[in-house]
């Protein structure tokens, strides 16, 4: 398990950028971090991969404080990426790898299946200056996971990805998942953090303001009831709890609270009920609930 | 040191691979062959041809290593066809009135006399004296190499300049390169600041004493295959011994400095105004070191070659254009150890804090203090 524990970091004399972030990871779990920008996602990640020091807080990692030793076996892909311009692809894999602690065998076949994996097999001769944006993201990843990592710490990976590219690297992050590495990353994309991440982080102002299993925190915002009345005279949820909205030209009441069954019987009084079901929360309305 | 090796390794393969690399390392081989050979390309040739006609080969005793090939002609006529055609230098024609010597236009001066001495010594033996040489003999310093050591010194302050400060100034752009890109954030997590750097440090000074190697091998070369090594000064050896660990010295600190001052920016166009103090001590250094070549035993020469880092380009100047004492050698050399060694610590504080800030430059102040 990799634990973040109260993480303080302040810049010059009066930026505070982080102020008491806590958060754990398990092994094989997908930990999506999010929040607005300047929230202190990046600041964080760099005090985890040792690029920066810490104020106050630790990182530990199964149990001990994480060393440059163990570091050495987590995979990181920087906020701003970067590779070596003029460097071949193969090359550039391979040499990350030899960095990393791998043979020059080793090296080399790591790299080479991940080229096959990521579908470079056509760049590896090519300088990364001379590829596509998209194909330097994947190099950049490969970067990241050639030494086959016990942590993947990555911040903003989606980030300038078509749809397609999108599936393609939640997959590969979803194999190492499965593998049981622990992965953190960054995104913007709530509905993609809500679709691939088993719990997820939400920081505001360099204060984690939630943190769980998805279903946790949707149970800390609390269900919410949806009904639909066909035919109902207006008026009909006077006196009712929640909020009665109009959408695609019908009224919908929303409930977050009150008696299911009370609502239930006023509805069928009003009309038809054409739906009446609990709904969860989404990602993004838990997040605004939690920095608003 | 895995790390630093590793590292090492990449500077050396990327370097090595270029096409810069080769045609450098060509342009300099034949400027130093050029040069090494110029004196004999240019300056009065050693070597004569004389034709003969009717007359006897004489002793003649040239200074150094001139040589005399001796060519008989059966009559005057084809001598003068032969002297005209510039096949030979001179011709002599023996007859009853002695012996007549014949060029195209005023014969070469030195060649004139040695004819002039030899012929006399011949006819004064053959009058049966017997003479004996004039025995020269030097009291005062050994002078005898001072011409081919003041040339070899200021061959020496022209490859040092180059590679002194041609080398730090990859180590630099390779700072840059590093931080510009932000390459630098991923690396730290698997190797540490110092391996980076010292890495570089040592890849490139590996290519720069490549350079160094090839260039002192052409010109010794070119010595030995023009007969000129004949006038090196004994000692030789040690003299290139230490151009060799002087180069190692004067880079290291260079390096140092260029990697301290380039992590302060962010942008390959920074670096030239960002080491302009560097820069204008190497310059400097080059000023002295040329004027160390003319004049080794100046005063002006001997203080610099004491002070670091004027003393990595200096000392090894004076060493080479005057004999010099041993130990003034290892005294200057233990200085400069010191001041590499702090200066290493130094720039390896002003890097490691400096380099992954980003964006506008770092100023040094913001650096050195803190913490
Ligand atoms: N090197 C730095 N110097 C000064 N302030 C910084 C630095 N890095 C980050 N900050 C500040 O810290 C806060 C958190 O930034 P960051 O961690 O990059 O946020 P996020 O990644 O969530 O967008 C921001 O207000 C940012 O301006
Ligand atoms: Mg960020």
């Amino acid at each position: 398990m990799l634990q973040i524990t109260d993480l303080r970091k302040t810049f010059g004399a009066a930026k505070r950028a982080l102020d008491g972030v806590s958060f754990a990871v398990r092994q094989g779990e997908m930990f999506g971090f999010v929040g607005a920008n300047g929230a202190g996602k990046t600041t964080t990640m760099r005090i985890v991969m040792g690029v920066l020091q810490t104020d106050e807080g630790e990182v530990r990692w199964k149990g001990s404080p994480l060393d440059f030793t163990e570091r050495r076996r987590f995979g990181y892909m920087p906020e701003e990426r970067g590779l070596y311009q003029k460097m071949k692809v193969a090359e550039q894999i391979g040499y990350f790898g030899r960095l990393h602690g791998l043979s020059p065998v080793g090296a080399r076949k790591a790299a080479d299946e991940l080229i096959e994996r990521l579908g470079l097999t056509e760049r590896v001769g090519d300088a990364v200056e001379a590829l596509s944006l998209g194909n330097q993201q994947r190099v950049q990843l490969a970067v990241a996971l050639v030494h086959d990592p016990d942590v993947l710490v990555l911040d903003e990976p989606f980030s300038g990805l078509d749809p397609l590219a999108v599936d393609a690297l939640a997959e590969v992050l979803q194999e190492r998942a499965r593998g049981g590495v622990p992965v953190i990353f960054s995104s913007h994309q709530l509905e993609l953090v809500e679709r691939l991440c088993d719990s997820v982080g939400i920081i505001s102002a360099g204060q984690m303001v939630a943190s769980g299993t998805v279903d946790e925190l949707r149970s800390s915002v609390g269900r919410r009831l949806r009904v639909v009345v066909a035919e109902a005279k207006s008026g009909w949820a006077d006196g009712l709890p929640g909020d009665l909205r109009v959408e695609n030209g019908r009224e919908v009441l929303i409930a977050t609270d009150g008696d299911d069954q009370h609502i239930l019987h006023a509805a069928v009084q009003a009309g038809r009920v054409e739906h009446f079901g609990v709904e969860q929360p989404t990602l993004t309305e838990i997040f605004r609930g939690a920095v608003a | 040191m895995n790390g630093m090796l590793l590292v090492a390794g990449r500077e050396i393969r990327t370097q090595v691979r270029t096409k810069g690399f080769f045609v450098g390392l060509a342009v300099t081989v034949v400027l130093i062959v050029g040069i090494t050979l110029a004196p004999k390309l240019f300056g009065g040739p050693d070597s004569y041809t004389i034709g003969l006609v009717n007359s006897q080969e004489l002793a003649v005793h040239g200074g150094g290593d001139t040589e005399i090939e001796w060519r008989t002609f059966s009559d005057e006529a084809t001598a003068r066809r032969a002297v005209l055609d510039g096949d030979v230098d001179a011709a002599m024609i023996g007859g009853t009135a002695g012996i007549r010597v014949l060029s195209d236009g005023e014969i070469d001066s030195e060649l004139g006399l040695m004819l002039q001495a030899a012929h006399r010594e011949a006819q004064i033996q053959a009058a049966g004296v017997r003479t004996t040489p004039l025995s020269m003999e030097s009291i005062g310093a050994d002078t005898r190499y001072e011409e081919t050591r003041s040339q070899m010194a200021f061959m020496l302050v022209l490859i040092l300049f180059m590679l002194v400060v041609g080398t730090p100034m990859m180590v630099a752009m390779g700072v840059v390169e590093e931080k510009g890109s932000r390459i630098v954030e991923i690396l730290f997590t698997s190797v540490r600041p110092w391996q980076l750097l010292g890495g570089k440090v040592l890849g490139l000074g590996v290519v720069g004493l490549i350079n160094l190697v090839v260039v002192l091998a052409a010109g010794l070369g070119a010595a030995f295959a023009s007969g000129l090594a004949v006038d090196f000064p004994p000692g030789m050896a040690g003299i290139v011994a230490g151009i060799v660990v002087w180069f190692v010295l004067g880079y290291a600190f260079f390096a140092a400095v260029a990697a301290a001052l380039a992590s302060l920016v962010s942008r390959q166009e920074e670096v030239g105004n960002v080491l302009t103090p560097m820069t204008m001590t190497m310059f400097a250094s080059y000023g002295v070191a040329f004027f160390a070549a003319k004049e080794p035993t100046s005063l002006v020469a001997t203080i610099a070659s004491y002070v670091p880092p004027f003393s990595s380009m200096v000392m090894p100047v004076r060493a080479t254009a005057a004999a010099t004492p041993a130990w003034e050698i290892l005294l200057s050399g233990a200085l400069m150890v010191v001041a590499v060694a702090a200066m290493v610590l130094f720039a390896g504080r002003v890097y490691e804090r400096a380099v992954l800030r980003t964006g506008a430059r770092v100023r040094l102040r913001e650096v050195v203090g803190s913490r």
